[in-house]
């Protein structure tokens, strides 16, 4: 394998904190094995850093299997990477040659504030799911198979929102920095569901109004989230959202 | 008496979006009302003179003038609202980014678009709403489309028109929420076929900057003077 080795330069984001200035710097990586995912190969260039005494450079991970939402980067100007619907932690140096210069970015949100390099704080999103993403009543333990009806489509349309990691890439790779994707998964997945239903206009209401006090932007579909989203979160979620939305405006007692 | 449901629909993106597709569809069904009043202008000078009198003979038109005008101001004010909070929250200062398949040179070019049209019909209603009428609607019109200049910009807004209304059209089904797996693919067809249908605008005006009009009475003349024969 070793054979197979080669050398990259790394162009990262480094900012020491919240609302300081940051910069663009230059790493050189040697020794890169094409097996390696991109963040152990960010690893390998971090324990260099940290023996000739500077500061690793700080990102966000956890499972690294590409089902938390913990990373997030914009690496050579695509979010999470090159590869199609995944997350950064899925991207391996097998997608880049010797002597490649790649540049490494975080999420560039005015509400994801950049904590220290790469790392983001997405705490704007836990706020919406706060304001209403959840079920009031506690629905007890799994009940007996069909003692609940649920129709198969709406389960598995329930499933696909409920996909969402909530990494924030839709925001990320959105135009106009709307989180509408990620706050129509979060309502479809439970408007779809009977014990959902009860609560949709107020959790509507709710969760949009967070939404917009977080200022994100206006979604203007133009589905630049879909086409980046790990998860393949469908933007009809969002027009789901727009339609409970609305009904509960119009129609609902609130 | 509880407003809220009012000031949610000033306030909110949502409610935003909504006055702004609503809008967007009423004119859009006005502009394929007026492209059906042009056509008239190839049948001829008595055609669409007759069309024009009758809608001035109509006692609400300055009323349906001035709804018109209100859609109009309510979608631009909408939609320069929502364009206002997206530049100011649109992420900013990527060093490298590259668009990744959602977007279309009619979504990405809306604002260009809309202030090509908004130009356009600033002047259009100076020119013919408020020009002089004198000699008559059919003449009025057609001598405008015998200038290249005015054909020029005329082309202009129409092609502009096109692109808006490519995006537009499936944007404001979206927004409204009327988004269905057997009904959106028809939606966005059938919102590019209506888009495509502003070439009209434009095909008209050429149809007279290059004097058809004269070679189709010609035509005519010649059949006539062959059946008298």
């Amino acid at each position: 394998m070793s054979d197979k080795k080669f050398g990259v330069t790394v162009r990262a984001w480094r900012q020491a904190g919240p609302g300081e200035k940051g910069r663009m710097e230059s790493y050189k990586v040697e020794g890169v094995d094409p097996d390696m995912s991109f963040l152990e190969m960010l690893d390998v260039l971090n324990e260099d850093l940290v023996k000739r005494g500077q500061s690793p450079i700080a990102f966000d991970s956890d499972c690294r299997e590409g089902i938390c939402g913990c990373c997030g980067l914009v690496v050579n100007g695509d979010v999470h990477g090159p590869d199609e619907h995944s997350t950064v932690c899925q991207l391996h140096m097998r997608r880049f040659r010797d002597g490649d210069v790649i540049t490494v970015e975080p999420w560039r949100v005015k509400s994801f504030p950049v904590l220290r390099d790469l790392v983001v704080d997405r705490s704007s999103l836990e706020r919406i799911m706060a304001a209403g993403g959840y079920v009031s009543v506690n629905t007890g333990a799994a009940p007996d198979a069909n003692s609940i009806p649920v129709d198969k489509d709406d389960a598995e349309e329930a499933m696909d929102a409920a996909a969402c990691i909530g990494c924030g890439a839709c925001v990320a790779a959105c135009p106009n920095g709307a989180a509408m994707l990620f706050t129509g998964a979060k309502i479809s997945q439970l408007a779809l569901l009977p014990q959902g239903k009860p609560e949709k206009a107020k959790r509507a209401l709710a969760m949009v109004e967070a939404m917009d006090a977080e200022g994100f932007g206006n979604c203007t579909n133009e589905y630049e989230c879909e086409a980046v989203c790990p998860k393949e979160v469908k933007v009809a979620n969002i027009a789901r959202m727009n339609r409970e939305f609305l009904l509960a405006n119009f129609l609902s007692k609130r | 008496m509880d407003i809220g449901f009012v000031r949610r629909v000033i306030f909110t993106s949502i409610g935003r979006k909504f006055v702004m597709a609503v809008t967007g569809l009423a004119l859009g069904a006005f502009i394929l009302v007026h492209l059906a009043g042009n056509l008239l202008l190839l049948k001829g000078e008595a055609a669409y003179d007759g069309y024009v009198a009758l809608l001035l003979a109509n006692p609400l038109i300055l009323y349906a003038e001035l709804g018109l005008a209100g859609l109009f101001l309510l979608h631009i004010a909408t939609a320069a609202w929502v364009r206002w909070e997206d530049w100011r929250n649109a992420p900013s200062g990527y060093e490298e980014r590259k668009w990744q398949g959602g977007r279309t040179v009619g979504s990405a070019t809306m604002l260009y678009t809309a202030a090509v049209m908004l130009a356009f019909l600033v002047y259009h209603i100076i020119d013919f709403r408020f020009g002089d009428h004198s000699v008559g609607f059919y003449r009025m019109v057609t001598d405008a489309f015998r200038d290249p200049v005015f054909v020029s910009f005329y082309v202009a807004g129409a092609l502009a028109l096109v692109l808006h209304l490519s995006h537009g059209m499936q944007s404001s089904f979206q927004t409204l929420g009327l988004s269905h797996p057997k009904y959106t693919p028809f939606i966005k067809f059938g919102g590019l076929l209506f888009a495509l249908a502003m070439t009209g605008f434009a095909m008209i005006s050429v149809y007279f900057l290059l004097e058809l009009d004269h070679k189709k009475v010609e035509h005519h003349y010649q059949v006539a003077a062959t059946e008298a024969r």
